[in-house]
């Protein structure tokens, strides 16, 4: 249940991350179409809360402007998401399939952390940074000018979500173990993480139970949001980074677990 | 010629083909299921939380509620994922060898929507009445007359849907961006074919541009036809709207197929 760092590890992330970048100064083009990807994902989010709040003045109790942060916070996870998560252990279940991870188990590395963080989609940090910049727009809108303790619960709680949408990528690409033949299993996610764009606090109780504890994705988004736009105790994000542990914990044991169970297929 | 008989025989076939492949892949398709129903029912939790406090220009939760499992069945019945293997298959080049069959890809493709659609929506079907069983607010009315009407909207819906996709994915022919196209075709019908909302509720500038389009009878008409928020003159336009749209795909279709085809240099040799 230990989580080691060697220092050979941050060598062998060095070396994945230069590669990863030369690769991708390649296909420039790339960085365009990603940009207006998310430049076209902002507008229709934003059209989208327009076509609600035509109709109401809050949505689970936050106003236009908060949810606003809540989105900008919501498209930094999914820079975080898109650049690293998907194209590094989103690929796990094809390879658990195929036989492929025999290679990567074959490694003298740790295997979660080489699987996670094998591969980087670096144009896709843009979304990180026009996430961050959506959410401090919508600060300036709010008027509201986060103190010092706040910008650092921020922090915290931003680190902490980051952590919990890593856990549960881990935890549903483990499931891969027993359920070798799906390989669409980062579709569950996009699924599951589709309820983390608006407060959790606009669900049904019964809804918003299950966020909070059960798929923990009001850490992701909500949380956040409500540290930068001062509805949270600063010192509430203690709470966010002790779930963080727990989740990490929990789905690094899931995933020795389900490792156990991985045979191999080309040998 | 061939005979009716000739292509019973061949769908059959084509049909059989089809559902055996999906057999194989039961759990993939549970999650495309469960990808598709989320959307609505996040849509569905939103507009619950706004009409707590009284009915939105008419629509009261129970509306809501009965809208967007209308809508979740329909979206089921009509989704077509065409241009994202068109896209595939021009670009790796595996439309080679279909094309040295003796039938049109095409038939390929809608016998493949149609074993789908069959499986997912008689999933999403079983689910509704479970859930009609408990909750009265997502039960329908039955009428057989609107019900046959309903059948005929969402037969006509899923054909232009599944030549917009077809036609969009031919556009790979072309582009390597054609699915990006068809993201874009997604990102629009959002607002204009009533997946976030009901048409009613969208700004009235917006809901009088989106009648223009073939938006609103790719999901929105079928959808009220369900329900029955439609009446009268209303349902005759939508039908109108249908064909006339289904048309212009047709068109497209046939010419991105044949100049298309004319371009393509085959990849694979």
């Amino acid at each position: 249940m230990t989580f080691r760092i060697p220092h050979s590890t941050l060598r062998i992330l060095a070396a994945l991350f230069r590669i990863n970048v030369a690769e991708e100064l390649q296909y420039r083009a790339n960085f365009v179409a990603s940009l207006l990807g998310t430049l076209f994902w902002i507008v229709t989010a934003l059209l989208t809360l327009a076509v609600f709040f035509r109709h109401t003045t809050r949505l689970g109790d936050w106003d236009y402007w908060e949810v606003v942060v809540l989105l900008g916070v919501f498209n930094t996870l999914t820079g975080v998401i898109e650049a690293v998560l998907r194209p590094g252990i989103g690929r796990l279940a094809g390879e658990v399939k195929s036989g492929g991870l025999d290679l990567v188990l074959a490694k003298p590395v740790d295997a979660q952390g080489f699987v996670s963080f094998r591969r980087l989609d670096v144009w896709r940090f843009s979304d990180v940074v026009l996430g961050l910049v959506l959410a401090g727009y919508a600060l300036h809108r709010l008027g509201r000018m986060p103190s010092v303790a706040q910008l650092a619960a921020f922090g915290v709680t931003l680190a902490a979500a980051v952590v919990v949408v890593y856990a549960l990528w881990v935890a549903l690409m483990s499931l891969a173990f027993w359920f070798v033949s799906v390989e669409n299993l980062s579709v569950l996610f996009d699924a599951v993480y589709e309820g983390a764009r608006y407060p959790v606090s606009a669900y049904p109780g019964a809804l918003r139970f299950v966020f909070v504890y059960l798929i923990p994705i009001a850490w992701t988004t909500t949380i956040p949001a409500s540290a930068l736009t001062g509805r949270l105790e600063p010192g509430f994000a203690l709470v966010a980074a002790a779930v963080a542990g727990v989740v990490f914990a929990l789905t690094r044991l899931l995933w020795r677990i389900a490792l156990k169970r991985y045979a191999g297929a080309s040998g | 010629m061939t005979g009716a008989l000739d292509w019973l025989r061949r769908y059959g076939a084509l049909l059989r083909a089809a559902w055996l492949q999906d057999l194989q892949y039961r759990a993939s398709i549970v999650l495309w299921l469960l990808w598709g129903v989320t959307e609505p029912a996040v849509a569905l939790g939103i507009w619950w939380a706004i009409a707590a406090d009284g009915p939105v220009q008419g629509y009261a939760r129970a509306d809501f509620a009965r809208y967007f499992f209308a809508l979740m069945l329909v979206n089921q019945l009509t989704i077509a994922w065409d241009s994202w293997y068109l896209d595939s298959w021009i670009r790796e080049g595996e439309l080679n060898f279909r094309l040295a069959r003796p039938i049109h890809p095409a038939h390929e493709a809608v016998a493949e929507n149609i074993a789908y659609k069959a499986r997912t929506a008689g999933m999403i079907l079983v689910v509704w009445l479970i859930v009609a069983a408990a909750w009265p607010a997502v039960r329908l009315p039955f009428g057989a007359g609107r019900w046959a009407l309903t059948a005929a909207a969402v037969l006509l819906a899923a054909a232009m849907r599944f030549f917009i996709s077809f036609a969009t994915g031919l556009l790979a022919f072309w582009t390597t961006r054609a699915t990006a196209i068809m993201e874009l075709h997604a990102g629009i019908s959002l607002f204009l074919s009533g997946r976030l909302a009901p048409l009613a509720l969208l700004p009235p500038a917006v809901a009088r541009v989106a009648v223009f389009s073939w938006f609103p009878y790719i999901l929105a008409f079928p959808v009220d036809l369900l329900t029955g928020a439609v009446h009268g003159a209303a349902v005759v336009r939508g039908f109108v709207g249908q064909i006339v749209w289904l048309a212009v795909w047709l068109g497209a279709y046939r010419i991105a197929w044949t100049r298309g085809l004319r371009r393509y240099g085959a990849v694979g040799g």
